[in-house]
């Protein structure tokens, strides 16, 4: 069995006084796709900046390909510079990580950080905002893009090193419908390939589209994994979870109360 | 006694500065004259022009100076009128805020002086529309601005610095104007001095708070992406034979004005 | 407050350019060394913060509104260096985008606001917040204080900028060729706004912004608060005693420049060729040294050194230089700046030897 491409071990993290995660222990196989789920506040996006070494764990271990991710393991002889362009992650906040004056720019500031050629480097951004559609968007400034074409220059950003991970956090969230599902059929287009890919959301109905395993955390840890028809299927846990609400309403004189997955729109039963 | 708006006054400088961004870029993207001028040549050409009037002491450089500026802001396409409005309320509202009487009334060198004896146009005056109307003409986009910089040797860090203040004040005005505007939605009438102070601050609380998270998750980003605190760019300009020609003849126009206006 | 284009000399301009450049010169090294990788994002959304905070339209006590700078909450928060950097970027931004603001004189508007303002600020609040623990209400007052002067000291220096352009800069007909009013109306119509209302409205903001601060994220104040048991790293800035006294010398010697030109007549000895041979001062030079008469030609040897000192200096810009009044402002201007320079370099000694000293 090959190893693991992200161990963590028992990981807590606070912020403050305030705790994030609490004793979590995670293994990621390689070339996998993994849904990771859970309310507000359960550690998602903690959890996802520990694995892309953006902060340290307080107790536990996390280890990528074997390495420990670790500050100092960071600094020696330019690791951090590998393992940068290995793992990627797109922030739930675009404009965050739109910082630069164009959008020809922000592609262009991953490679350059890590010591492209220019001429390379601006080949592959070319080459780049062909593939996600916005070369119509290059010298436009990031405050005048949309929801949508902010996120697309975000992953656009991101994806140009050709990373072997990603890590997704809340992609669809602030995104109209059709700007979604054309997200989720590029995450959808990853699964399957030797990309490793880990999405955060709250969203169950996009699960099953984007992943093969399913990790419900709650307040903190891991509550649940299996498949996404296990974790579906599993009404109670998902309520405990926060991930659903109960919806109650009257057959006659009986009342229905079950969680409920689906939108308000659609109700069958 | 009519209680001055003032939510709505803020909300209001919030926006213009979106307006004013929106303009100049516009104005830099016309087919002119000046924005065929690499950014560098526009920049050196703006100081020179800007130096010129300053250095020059002759009434009639000035006013030569002024004729150039205005042939230059046809060639480049500006809008006259909006520009002449702009440039004298600027001028007016400059002298009011430091409580002097207006650019009419400015002692200096009379050039022209109306029937009614009281007010001149005077050197000072046109100085100062001249200064105004060659900024706004060699608006040059500011991605090319953050570029001249760099090439003439500004540290790479402030560069950097001054590009991603540039892109977060639209965002950060668009958060307070959001809160203002929320806010003022919930009122009916205006909100009284106090209480308006009180919101304000608040805002301006709750702004500096997103504004650390902001710059915090930022950091994060771009160390997500290989930042190690040195930023490296692209190689950037050529100069054409155009620029040559523009670089040449801005130097020529400054130098000849300052010395034929030499006191 | 920001000056446009034209209204200050090519040689005020380039003084002030210099003494802005020393500040932002030290202040780049200083925050580079304290915030490391986090510079660039840090200082660039402060600055962003205090661009749009100076648009806010703020009510004051009494029933008028001002504008903020936002300078004294910047140099809580970040320190001088950093809110030097901040608060110069907002002004360079205001002046290269948006217009307002001259870009002759940005190196004035910066030394002015940012940097004259902001040292002002930060020894203000730290003077008068000593000891206080940061969810004192000695804090807010001090924060008050120090916007009051900062906006204000910002302001008198910007006046006396103004004030001098036609005591030095006018053609031979005596028309003032730059700002047109003297340092008597000058300093009193920029002091009145200032007062009565601008420096009111950073005070407000000021103490406003850090009373939210004490109870949403009281560790922002942590920086510089001079606490030793502050939960941020150690206090990286100079302890109080210096700091005082360097604050004195500064404000000493700003005090001094204004009244030195408006003694009239020359400091004794710092006679320019000119002066020497001008009817005027010829009676004036006996007078002040104890009634010797005045030799009937200027000396050859002041005619000598005279023609040395203005030999480099290109033909454009003559009669600025050979004016003594003109070196001393010079050099008063020079002094302030290259003060400023030296207080954060002895900072960052002091710092150094503090940590070296602990394990």
């Amino acid at each position: 069995m090959t190893a693991p491409i992200f161990e963590a071990k028992q990981v807590s993290f606070s912020y403050e006084a305030i705790p994030a995660l609490r004793d979590l222990s995670l293994s990621m196989e390689a070339g996998r796709s993994l849904a990771l789920v859970g309310a507000n506040g359960s550690g998602k996006s903690t959890l996802l900046r520990l694995l892309d070494a953006l902060c340290f764990p307080s107790s536990g271990s996390i280890s990528f390909s074997g390495n420990p991710l670790t500050p100092e393991r960071l600094r020696a002889d330019g690791y951090d510079l590998w393992f940068r362009r290995r793992v990627a992650l797109l922030f739930q906040n675009p404009d965050v990580q739109l910082f630069n004056p164009t959008v020809f720019d922000e592609v262009a500031f991953g490679p350059l950080q890590l010591g492209w050629a220019s001429t390379e480097v601006i080949a592959r951004v070319n080459s780049m905002l062909e593939t996600m559609d916005i070369s119509h968007l290059r010298d436009r400034a990031p405050y005048r893009l949309s929801a949508g074409e902010k996120k697309r220059v975000a992953l656009a950003s991101v994806i140009v090193l050709d990373p072997e991970v990603l890590l997704l956090d809340e992609p669809t969230s602030m995104l109209d419908p059709r700007s979604q599902s054309q997200l989720i059929d590029l995450v959808q287009n990853w699964k399957g390939t030797s990309k490793t890919v880990i999405t955060s959301t709250h969203q169950l109905e996009i699960v099953e589209d984007i992943a093969e395993r399913v990790v419900v955390l709650e307040q903190g840890s891991v509550a649940a994994d299996g498949t996404p028809s296990e974790i579906l299927s599993n009404g109670e846990l998902l309520l405990r979870a926060n991930l659903v609400h109960a919806h109650r309403h009257k057959h006659g004189d009986m009342v229905h109360s079950h969680p409920h997955l689906h939108s308000h729109a659609r109700h069958e039963h | 006694m009519r209680r001055h708006d003032t939510i709505a006054a803020t909300l209001l400088s919030l926006t213009h500065a979106f307006g004013t961004a929106l303009v100049s870029e516009q104005v830099a993207r016309r087919p002119g004259l000046l924005q065929a001028f690499d950014p560098r040549v526009r920049v050196i050409g703006l100081f020179a022009l800007v130096l010129a009037v300053i250095l020059s002491h002759r009434i009639s450089v000035i006013v030569a100076l002024f004729v150039v500026a205005v042939l230059l802001a046809v060639l480049s396409q500006v809008n006259l009128k909006s520009l002449a409005i702009r440039v004298w309320l600027m001028v007016l509202l400059f002298t009011s805020v430091i409580a002097l009487p207006s650019v009419f009334l400015t002692p200096g060198d009379p050039i022209v002086t109306f029937p009614a004896g009281a007010l001149h146009i005077t050197a000072q005056g046109v100085t100062t529309a001249v200064l105004l109307i060659t900024r706004v003409e060699t608006a040059t986009p500011w991605m090319q601005i953050l570029k001249a910089l760099r090439a003439f040797r500004i540290p790479q860090e402030v560069v950097m610095m001054l590009a991603m203040t540039h892109r977060y004040i639209f965002l950060l005005a668009e958060t307070a104007a959001q809160m203002f505007e929320s806010r003022q939605s919930r009122t009916v009438g205006v909100i009284a001095h106090s209480a308006a102070r009180h919101m304000t601050t608040r805002t301006g609380g709750v702004l500096l708070s997103k504004s650390v998270e902001l710059s915090n998750d930022v950091f994060l980003a771009m160390q997500s992406r290989g930042f190690r605190g040195d930023a490296k760019t692209l190689s950037e300009f050529r100069m054409r034979s155009l620029d040559y020609i523009g670089l040449l003849s801005f130097l020529l126009v400054g130098v000849v004005a300052v010395w034929v206006g030499r006191a | 407050m920001h000056i446009p284009d034209g209204y200050l000399s090519p040689s005020t301009c380039a003084a002030l350019y210099a003494s802005a450049g020393v500040g932002w010169y030290a202040a780049l090294r200083r925050v580079k060394c304290v915030f490391t990788t986090r510079l660039i994002p840090l200082i660039s959304v402060f600055a962003a913060f205090s661009f749009v905070l100076m648009m806010f339209n703020l009510p004051l006590p009494g029933g008028t509104t001002g504008h903020a700078i936002g300078v004294t909450i910047a140099s809580i928060i970040l320190g001088p260096s950093g809110a030097i950097l901040s608060i110069s970027i907002a002004v360079a931004i205001q002046a290269l985008f948006f217009g307002d603001g001259g870009i002759t004189t940005l190196g004035a508007n910066c030394f002015n606001m940012a940097i004259v303002g902001s040292l002002m600020a930060y020894v203000t609040y730290r003077l008068v917040a000593a000891g206080a623990a940061i969810s004192s209400r000695r804090r807010v007052v001090a924060a008050a204080i120090a916007g009051y002067l900062a906006a204000n000291t910002a302001a008198f220096v910007a006046a006396v900028e103004f004030g001098i352009q036609p005591l030095f800069f006018h053609n031979a007909r005596g028309v003032p060729l730059y700002a047109p009013y003297p340092l008597s109306v000058a300093i009193p119509a920029m002091m009145i706004g200032h007062l009565a209302v601008a420096g009111i409205a950073e005070a407000v903001i000021a103490a406003g912004l850090v009373a939210y601060l004490q109870v949403a994220d009281p560790l922002l104040l942590g920086n510089t608060s001079g606490l030793s048991d502050s939960a941020t790293s150690t206090p990286v800035f100079v302890p109080q005693k210096s700091l005082r006294k360097l604050w004195l010398t500064v404000a000493l010697l700003m005090l001094l420049t204004p009244l030195g030109i408006l003694a009239g007549g020359t400091a004794w000895g710092e006679w320019s060729m000119s002066q020497v041979s001008a009817a005027a001062d010829q009676k004036a030079i006996p007078t002040t040294s104890h009634d010797q008469a005045q030799p009937s030609s200027p000396p050859a040897g002041l005619q000598r050194l005279c023609s040395l000192w203005t030999a480099p200096i290109p033909n454009y810009a003559p009669e600025f230089v050979k004016s003594p009044r003109f070196g001393y402002l010079l050099s008063a201007m020079f002094g302030v700046g290259m003060l400023m320079a030296f207080s954060l370099v002895i900072q960052r000694i002091l710092q150094r030897r503090r940590t070296a000293g602990q394990p």
